[in-house]
């Protein structure tokens, strides 16, 4: 049976490799769209099913 | 992972085992109790007296206790055996979860221990209480289960073939959906307003959370993608299924997202001891906000759930000590539906991040992204939960419904007749005082005799116009009474049959408890390099999970109580 693969071995192995600028862009879309996302599901909410609130 | 090898997975073995028993317990719409032997745990302080069958009395506590684990070895032994594991290691495992999970159960119920109020203190002869409601017993199970998984591991490696808590929590939540599908029927607005929730968990977990957890684990701690894409599903999504979904997804190592998911794991639990208390202590005036948030803040599907049961069971007794008694299952299935609502997710963002990996980041040698991959991960025991939900709703809510409707008539006129009657009796009454005054006057008194004469004529007639006019309204309200029979008889039945099936319900969340602390070695938070990935777990759960998750429940939920108990 092979050996398990140790934690810092693996951390060790691993290579720093620059946050791309596509990254940034998709973290930055994410926010955006989840929070417009929340606030039209929270006004949704409110306003047609008011009687949970 | 490796059960989907061979035998069926545990995710579908959780929707056979769990409709099992919710369809059984649909017997109670036929008049028939089929679960009537099943095991119940009250408070006792004489432990001769803590067991008792649901309805069977003849069995006594232990006979049913014994019966019930026949049942559930037997049913559970053919889970087994579809699943293809080692049929006499299941066996002695099981043997040995269902007994060391039930006896903790047991335990938590102790007076002592459960008592919430002053006077079932005084109903049970006792002079204090740990005041932690019976819930406390899935507590003692998780305790027990750490110390066994972490100072005897060698009874874990014993019975490991039935250490399964993701298929005990799943088959719990297959047969949770019929108490969702009850609660929606008849309070339809509360349960919307619980979904639409859920809703928000799958924007926050998966477009805010997974986000941040990924910039921050990138830029602050220098984790390569394949890393930080896995470690961002494994906190801010669900756990573990959601950091291998994403590891197959990128086409990380699979020695990575298995890495972040034992650190998931530990976490999981570090939360469900933690967080269902500090909402017992800064939530309890808001039972559905601490619901709904450990749905979304605590990790795995066992340990969510599990903490909103925790919660339910804290916060339910804290309430009860001030004299407010909410209804049950309504913080429970807040939690269970948040998760659930972030699970059945897990399939499409395992898809879109292929996508997008192989789109605009990086594409592998051969890598080819299929729609299939959506179905493949899709968490199947939810399908069980949506039957059971809507099995249970789609019969009640018409009967919910007339209720609703017919209560609206019935109820005026049931407080009409009442006051009538009130009035007939009293000039009844008046009536006979002024015939007993007649008999008191003279014969020379003949202008008052004459006077009360007219005055008990007009009672008299007053009394038979009242009288008919009660005949009237009942006249009115014996076809609508009719009507009720129905309803209420189905009503009714849904609670029979719920309550039954919630019987093993309860079983299974212990069981669920106890494999989830045996599982949980601490010893990992000690393996060198760990520190790395805990920073960024620790930094992202209490720096804007918790707390992004407690503002959008708040928003949803303060204010809005559970209904209260009868």
């Amino acid at each position: 049976m092979a050996e398990q693969p140790k934690l810092s071995e693996e951390l060790k192995k691993m290579e720093w490799e620059p946050l791309l600028p596509v990254e940034k862009k998709l973290i930055s879309y994410s926010l955006i769209l989840g929070t417009v996302l929340l606030g039209i599901l929270v006004w949704v909410s409110y306003t047609f099913f008011p009687t949970g609130h | 992972m490796e059960e989907a090898k061979k035998g069926i997975s545990e995710d579908w073995l959780a929707v056979w085992i769990g409709l099992f028993i919710f369809v059984v317990s649909l017997g109670a719409f036929a008049g028939t109790d089929i679960l009537n032997w099943g095991v119940t745990t009250g408070v006792w302080t004489d432990i001769s007296k803590a067991l008792k069958p649901i309805s069977a009395a003849w069995l006594g506590g232990f006979g049913s206790l014994l019966l019930t684990y026949v049942v559930l070895l037997v049913i559970m032994t053919i889970g087994a055996a579809a699943l293809k594991a080692d049929i006499k290691k299941f066996i002695i495992g099981f043997t040995v979860v269902f007994w060391i999970s039930y006896f903790c159960w047991m335990l938590g119920s102790w007076a002592n221990i459960a008592v919430t109020t002053a006077p079932d203190m005084k109903k049970f002869g006792i002079a204090w209480s740990l005041k932690l409601t019976a819930e406390a017993g899935f507590i003692i199970a998780l305790l027990v289960g750490l110390f066994f998984g972490n100072f005897v591991p060698a009874l874990g490696n014993w019975i490991k073939e039935a250490v399964r808590p993701e298929l005990y929590i799943k088959t719990a939540i297959v047969i949770l959906g019929g108490s969702l599908g009850l609660m929606a029927a008849e309070k339809l607005g509360l349960a919307t307003a619980v979904m639409f929730r859920g809703l928000c968990a799958i924007v926050e977990a998966y477009l805010i959370y997974w986000a941040l957890v990924y910039f921050i684990a990138r830029k602050y701690f220098k984790f390569s993608r394949e890393w930080a894409a896995p470690l961002a599903s494994g906190i801010s999504i669900c756990g573990v299924s959601a950091a291998i979904a994403t590891g197959g997804a990128i086409k990380a190592r699979p020695v990575v997202p298995i890495m972040v998911s034992s650190l998931v794991v530990i976490f999981a639990v570090v939360e469900l001891v933690i967080l269902p208390f500090f909402a017992e202590t800064f939530l309890w005036k808001e039972p559905m906000v601490a619901g709904a948030w450990m749905g979304l803040a605590v990790k795995t599907d066992g340990a969510a759930v599990a903490a909103g049961a925790v919660t339910e069971g804290l916060i339910l007794g804290k309430n009860a000590a001030e004299g407010i008694m909410y209804s049950p299952e309504w913080i429970k299935n807040a939690a269970a539906v948040v998760k659930v609502f972030i699970d059945v997710f897990i399939g499409v963002w395992a898809f879109v991040l292929a996508i997008i990996w192989c789109s605009v980041i990086e594409c592998k040698p051969g890598e080819k992204v299929r729609p299939g991959q959506i179905w493949d991960r899709f968490p199947k025991f939810v399908i069980g939960y949506v039957l059971t939900f809507l099995i249970i709703l789609l019969v009640c809510l018409p009967a919910s419904k007339a209720l609703t409707a017919m209560g609206g008539k019935v109820g005026p006129l049931q407080k009409q007749i009442a006051a009538q009657e009130t009035q007939l009796t009293a000039l009844n009454k008046q009536i006979a005082d002024e015939e007993t005054q007649l008999g008191n006057l003279r014969v020379k008194e003949k202008k008052a005799i004459a006077a009360l004469k007219k005055q008990i004529g007009d009672d008299k007639v007053a009394a038979a116009s009242l009288a008919d006019k009660i005949a009237k309204d009942k006249a009115e309200l014996a076809p609508l009474n009719d009507l009720l029979k129905a309803p209420k008889a189905t009503m009714a039945a849904a609670r029979a049959s719920t309550g039954e099936a919630n019987v093993f319900r309860g079983i299974f969340f212990v069981m669920t408890f106890f494999t989830i602390g045996l599982v949980s070695n601490f010893k990992k938070l000690w393996e060198e390099g760990i520190g790395r990935l805990a920073a960024v777990y620790v930094i992202s759960l209490f720096g804007f999970i918790i707390w992004i998750g407690l503002i959008i429940s708040w928003i949803f939920f303060h204010g809005v109580k559970p209904p209260l108990a009868g």
